[in-house]
């Protein structure tokens, strides 16, 4: 029993590490932006067809293709601000109302999704995974590509820390979020801010998509359900509170490894918004978050 | 240096500011004063960029500021402290010291200019890494004034820097002001204090109902009849 329990332990932290991955990109651009992206989950899947194309299509090292598929949806993250924010907020002031970019972030889920589904077609592609072989404790074998899973993500959301924390364009970031007119005040152009954000947080996505590949295969609608799990992080975490969306997505994915012990397996998506239900009512700003 | 000509701005489509002129030269300290609603702050925020103009010109130094994002605005030497709750709250003292050189490239620049900063206010350097948001309300107008002492600006913008504090602070403030005016530094400051800032402002423009309603030195003002009235209380004299 225990070292069945350990098992699940690995897969829930192997499954955290992508929900972290993705949930802490989701809630930088709402701390910063006050926006919440429907569409992030797209830029997941972007990243994995991105590996694909590198891996299957063009023959590139898995190296290569975990370097470009980041790479690639940052780029895209670039044009996000510029050609979709910017132009409503210009058009309604800067206190454009919330809902409106809810429903531009889900139109662009839509139209991202479909041009995937048109382009690509709607079929389950495999990737080979990046890393062969794997780790053979006693009680159980852990793929190499989980590994992989677990030491990206570690990395990329510690350097996604040291940055906020240190480098002067996360320094700025991070005053963005804290107090735009005072951050205008010292300098800091907002739309650039806003700019980098959320091509960092889709980078991010890339990436978890690019390592995911080899395990969920690659379709257009891959990171719809995670883009709705991760609300319920988000919540869970506090809104717009980053080391609160890495904790909850710890938790959610643990729960739901380990929950597979007792309840039936398709009961596992129920866990996040169970969580998250609960936890909007005994708590409604997250386990991180202030009182409002 | 700075010139404001007949701007009229506002939030949205209502106008709150209607053709107002004012003007700050080099090393002066201009008080701005006026009831409750008259457009004081949202002058300021107009100059700096945070509202365009509906009409009207602002320069400094000859440039034309209308039209330019806060951010391009003090880079131009210009330095803004808001009335209230202008700083990172969040993040250390030193931190918020760093942010006020985001503008400049050279992070040695930063520090030495920090350095500077520490020298002058050295309470900052024994708390530089408490979070500001825990200063007290004297301390954090003081950290948002020194912030902006990192790019040397040469005209620092300041909203009610009296609002809030105690008399004992209040002095403190206007002590720190008047140092930093001394060592050249231009000062435009909207004021509710109105005997506080004519002991200290070289010359004091009134505003009322977003209207100009006077222009002049401390002393012609507190000399009107008419303006001491209204704006010092009847037992004024």
């Amino acid at each position: 029993m225990f070292e069945e329990i350990l098992e699940f332990l690995i897969l829930g932290l192997v499954l955290g590490g992508i929900y972290a991955m993705f949930a802490v990109g989701l809630t930088l651009i709402f701390g910063v932006l006050d926006i919440v992206n429907v569409a992030h989950g797209e830029f997941l899947a972007i990243g994995g067809y991105a590996l694909y194309i590198a891996m299957v299509v063009l023959g590139l090292p898995a190296a290569v293709g975990l370097v470009v598929a980041p790479v690639a949806v940052f780029v895209l993250g670039l044009a996000v601000y510029p050609l979709l924010f910017a132009p409503l907020q210009k058009r309604l002031g800067r206190r454009a109302p919330g809902p409106l970019f809810l429903v531009l972030t889900l139109g662009l889920s839509a139209l991202l999704q479909n041009s995937l589904l048109a382009i690509a077609g709607g079929e389950f592609l495999s990737v080979p995974p990046a890393v062969k072989g794997g780790l053979d404790l006693s009680f159980t074998y852990i793929s190499g590509q989980r590994l992989l899973i677990l030491a990206v993500a570690g990395a990329s959301l510690g350097l996604l820390f040291l940055f906020l924390r240190f480098h002067r364009q996360g320094m700025a970031i991070r005053a963005v979020a804290q107090n735009p007119a005072a951050a205008q005040s010292v300098g800091i152009p907002l739309g650039r801010i806003f700019t980098l954000t959320i091509a960092l947080a889709c980078g991010l996505a890339g990436l978890a998509g690019a390592l995911i590949a080899p395990l969920f295969s690659v379709y257009p609608a891959v990171g719809f359900t995670l883009t709705i799990k991760a609300f319920a992080i988000t919540i869970l975490g506090g809104m717009g509170n980053l080391l609160g969306a890495l904790v909850a997505s710890l938790i959610i994915a643990t729960l739901e490894a380990l929950s597979v012990i007792v309840i039936p397996s398709e009961w596992q998506n129920a866990i996040a918004f169970g969580t998250m239900i609960l936890v909007l009512l005994v708590r409604p700003q997250g386990l991180f978050g202030k009182k409002p | 240096m700075l010139s404001v000509q007949g701007v009229s701005a506002g939030y949205g489509r209502l106008e709150i500011l209607h053709k107002v002129a004012l003007d700050v030269a080099p090393g002066e300290i201009v008080g701005i004063i006026g009831p409750n609603g008259a457009g004081k702050s949202t002058l300021l925020k107009t100059i700096f960029g945070y509202l365009p103009p509906f009409e009207g010109t602002v320069t400094f130094e000859n440039q034309t500021l209308q039209g330019r994002s806060p951010d391009q605005v003090m880079r131009r030497g210009i330095g803004y402290v808001a009335q209230a709750g202008g700083i990172f709250a969040d993040m250390s003292v030193h931190e918020n010291l760093v942010l006020g050189g985001y503008s400049l490239k050279s992070a040695r620049a930063v520090n030495a200019a920090i350095e500077k900063i520490y020298a002058q206010f050295p309470r900052f350097r024994d708390r530089s890494r408490q979070r500001a948001g825990s200063l007290s309300g004297g301390e954090q107008r003081a950290l948002a004034v020194a912030r902006t002492l990192v790019i040397s600006p040469r005209l620092i913008i300041l909203d009610e820097p009296s609002a809030a504090l105690s008399p004992r602070l209040i002095e403190e403030i206007y002590g720190t002001l008047a140092d930093l005016n001394r060592s050249g530094i231009a000062l435009l400051i909207v004021e509710q204090n109105v005997r506080r800032i004519l002991d200290s402002a070289h010359r004091v423009v009134v505003l009322d109902m977003g209207r100009n309603a006077f222009a002049g030195s401390s002393d012609e003002l507190r000399r009107s009849d008419r303006i001491r009235r209204l704006y010092l209380g009847e037992d004024a004299g």
